[in-house]
């Protein structure tokens, strides 16, 4: 950071030197430095009185950062007017203003699996000298270095490219009731039923069993105490919904399937049917209207204590150990997600979006300040205090959060196996037909082959002329 | 000026129906390709499933409303001091936003907490799974859900007609002795007949386009049992950005609804001259 800084303040030194010739007086700056341009932080004053328009996915991350806004305007003197929307509405209107070239937006959080789409046509412009580079005008608590190298790989970067930096850095886990699988008379009665000792599921074999084990009526008992709803033994999500598409993706890639094979779609493979079969088969387990369940059900689910463990999204933990809203503040387990056999490879299916800079924007500049301010050490540890998910492997690091969050090891841990889905332009096409094949076959309108060969032959027709994916 | 709001966007759906243009694909770039997304409709097995769930939905639902309409319509008109209250209560699921109408039944029809559920389920109808998660369950509540907001404006024209029909076939008719069941099924009903057709006409074209309550409460799930229409041309256009594609099936929709009022307007319109 030493080197980085000395450089910026040269620079803004010189820069200042300049401007105080042509406008002596004007300038409002402070800091140590003695430019007018820099702030004892070491954040550019460059930009000063920008308005700056981002839009960000209304989740938690979101929430919380727009907290944190007055932070950036000392720091920085930008203004930055925050807008909010769920994923399928901001999608929308990022496309809506790329398309019109109206440059609403100056900084667009962005799902990475439109990276592929925006960035081909060039609707979000590459960063690599600000990102790759000095990083010019940033403070001294932000580090590129910091960034978790994969997962901003995953998220912002395409070909050769990079286009931002990572804005949520959420990746699916395994969730489990870690009080009931602690619970001494459930561990002798779960050796004496299924011959093994009750843990945290390694294998998806072990997974259905504790799923069939704990899967127990209202009035019955569970830990010890009399069950005032009935209890699950997993929650799913089996919605038409693109939740239930990248749920699937984790049962298909730990049994050694995939959406694509040596570039071409291989939809109905056997170790997909045989991801779906299994899914289906666990659903016997899950709470009753699964089938309209998305992320949001299945985590009010595991928030109520309904269900006894799940794979689902790290960036709900916070929601599990916040006091206000969950029953089991304290009772969940973290984990890595099973997979077909003991000492398998793990992998988790990771859900990043990426800050973008509008290829349209005026507001370039400040809007780079934003991006770094974001993913600033000041800005993550406080998004992480609250409930948030940072991208610095500093905050996942840091003692006191470390000690204080029982989820925190295990984000770091899953981002590590993390595995992205195709980030290809037609992702948004394949996601739909997916979502159709698996709604079908998780609510038992059709076998899991004959909806994913549905589903083949849609993808193929989807991708024509696009075959092989060679980049994805 | 009007000419100009409506004909632009028209003219510029045609024009795109016969180009590839996808905001996102990058090989769609508007590229003529003549009649290709109107021969895909014809081979496109999800819109045609589409067609016949909305099909189901518009009969089914138009026809209860008609009926439980003009029921209630008669029994508003009979009745003396209530009247003004009863219209008034007609009103309020009318005036509710579609959407916050499938966020209400949403709620209700939760399969773990929602109250309607808890209803069904102590009176032992619709299973234990909740009646969404059903396909047939899904299509009937949705079907439920567009008549209890829809059959008040039914009743509301029927109310409006009784007013304007003449009371001189009636008086001639009673005084004939005729019963008040054969007073209404052979004149009032008849005579109501304009205006109940308009009402019928103005549900149906409603009804094909449906999309709010079917977007908010199911997603046209549990797989494809309540994609109706305007939602598959949704996901063609807005999920998969098909732009070219979403705009065609956007068209022969359109084309369908016109002829569609137009057959029901000519049939109204020769009744009444003939009468």
């Amino acid at each position: 950071m030493t080197r980085r800084n000395r450089k910026t303040s040269i620079l803004a030194a010189v820069v200042a030197a300049a401007l105080s010739v042509t406008m002596a007086g004007c300038s409002s700056g402070s800091g140590d430095s003695g430019s007018s341009e820099t702030g004892a932080d070491g954040w550019s004053r460059a930009y000063e009185g920008t308005q700056l328009n981002v839009i960000g996915e209304a989740t938690a991350n979101t929430q919380i950062l727009e907290k944190q806004l007055p932070d950036f305007e000392k720091k920085t003197g930008i203004t930055v007017n925050l807008e909010q929307a769920p994923y399928d509405s901001l999608v929308q209107k990022a496309v809506l203003d790329f398309t019109t070239h109206k440059g609403n937006y100056d900084v667009l959080s962005i799902p990475y699996e439109y990276l592929g789409a925006f960035a081909e046509k060039k609707y979000i412009a590459p960063e690599n000298d600000f990102l790759k580079g000095d990083a010019k005008g940033a403070g001294d608590d932000f580090s590129a270095d910091d960034i978790i190298p994969a997962l901003w790989e995953a998220s912002s970067k395409w070909k050769d490219n990079w286009y931002g930096m990572p804005s949520n850095s959420a990746v699916m886990m395994m969730f489990y009731r870690k009080d009931l699988f602690d619970n001494a008379d459930e561990k002798v009665a779960f050796k004496k039923k299924y011959g093994y000792d009750l843990a945290p599921a390694k294998t998806w074999d072990q997974y259905r069993d504790i799923a069939e084990f704990f899967n127990r009526p209202k009035g019955a008992e569970a830990g010890g105490a009399k069950l005032k709803d009935a209890l699950h033994g997993v929650t799913v999500a089996g919605k038409r919904h693109v939740a239930t598409v990248l749920e699937w993706m984790n049962y298909s890639w730990t049994k050694g399937g995939d959406l694509f094979t040596d570039g071409k779609p291989a939809i109905n493979s056997q170790a997909n049917v045989d991801a779906l079969t299994y899914e289906k088969e666990l659903t016997k387990f899950a709470p009753k209207g699964f089938t309209s369940a998305t992320w949001d059900e299945t985590t009010a689910d595991l928030q109520q204590g309904l269900a006894a463990q799940a794979i689902t999204w790290g960036d709900t933990a916070g929601a599990m150990e916040d006091k206000s809203a969950s029953k089991v503040v304290g009772k969940m387990g973290y984990a890595d997600i099973p997979v077909e056999k003991e000492g398998d490879k793990p992998e988790a299916h990771l859900g990043s979006w990426t800050y973008s800079i509008n290829a349209d924007s005026k507001n370039e500049e400040a809007g780079r300040l934003f991006m770094a301010w974001a993913l600033s050490t000041t800005t993550q540890k406080a998004l992480a205090e609250q409930g948030g998910l940072p991208a610095l492997t500093s905050t996942f690091t840091d003692a006191s959060l470390v000690s204080s969050l029982p989820y925190w090891k295990q984000e770091l841990q899953s981002l590590k196996e993390a595995k992205s889905r195709p980030r290809i332009p037609q992702w948004s096409g394949i996601s739909d037909a997916m979502a159709l094949a698996l709604s079908r076959a998780l609510s038992g309108q059709t076998s899991p082959q004959s909806a994913l060969d549905d589903a083949q032959s849609k993808i193929e027709d989807l991708m024509s002329g696009s075959l092989p994916v060679t980049y994805q | 000026m009007l000419g100009l709001v409506v004909l632009f966007p028209l003219a510029y759906s045609i024009k795109l129906s016969f180009q590839s243009y996808s905001p996102i694909i990058p090989n769609h770039t508007g590229q003529w390709v003549g009649m290709d997304n109107y021969q895909r409709i014809l081979h496109d097995g999800d819109f045609h499933h589409s067609l016949i769930v909305t099909a189901i939905f518009v009969v089914v639902a138009v026809s209860l409303e008609t009926v439980l309409g003009v029921v209630v319509g008669i029994a508003i008109d009979r009745l003396r001091r209530m009247r003004r209250f009863a219209t008034s209560a007609l009103l309020l699921p009318m005036i509710l936003t579609p959407l916050v109408v499938g966020l209400m039944f949403n709620f209700a029809l939760n399969a773990q907490f929602g109250y309607l559920t808890w209803v069904f389920n102590t009176l032992h109808v619709a299973g234990g799974d909740g009646v969404l998660n059903g396909s047939v369950g899904a299509l009937v509540a949705l079907i439920f859900i567009d008549v209890w907001e829809w059959f008040p404006f039914v009743a509301l024209m029927v109310v409006a007609g009784l007013q304007t029909i003449p009371k001189e076939p009636l008086e001639a008719a009673s005084i004939d002795g005729a019963s008040t069941r054969q007073v209404y099924w052979h004149i009032t009903l008849p005579l109501l007949r304009p205006i109940l057709g308009i009402a019928i006409l103005f549900r149906a074209t409603e009804a094909i386009r449906e999309f709010d309550k079917v977007f908010v409460l199911t997603g046209g799930g549990p797989g494809s049992a309540t994609a109706v229409n305007d939602l598959y041309q949704y996901r063609v256009s807005f999920l998969n950005w098909d732009l070219s594609y979403g705009a065609a099936l956007g068209l022969v929709t359109f084309a369908a609804v016109l002829a569609l009022s137009f057959l029901m307007y000519r049939s109204l319109r020769r009744k009444e001259t003939a009468r």
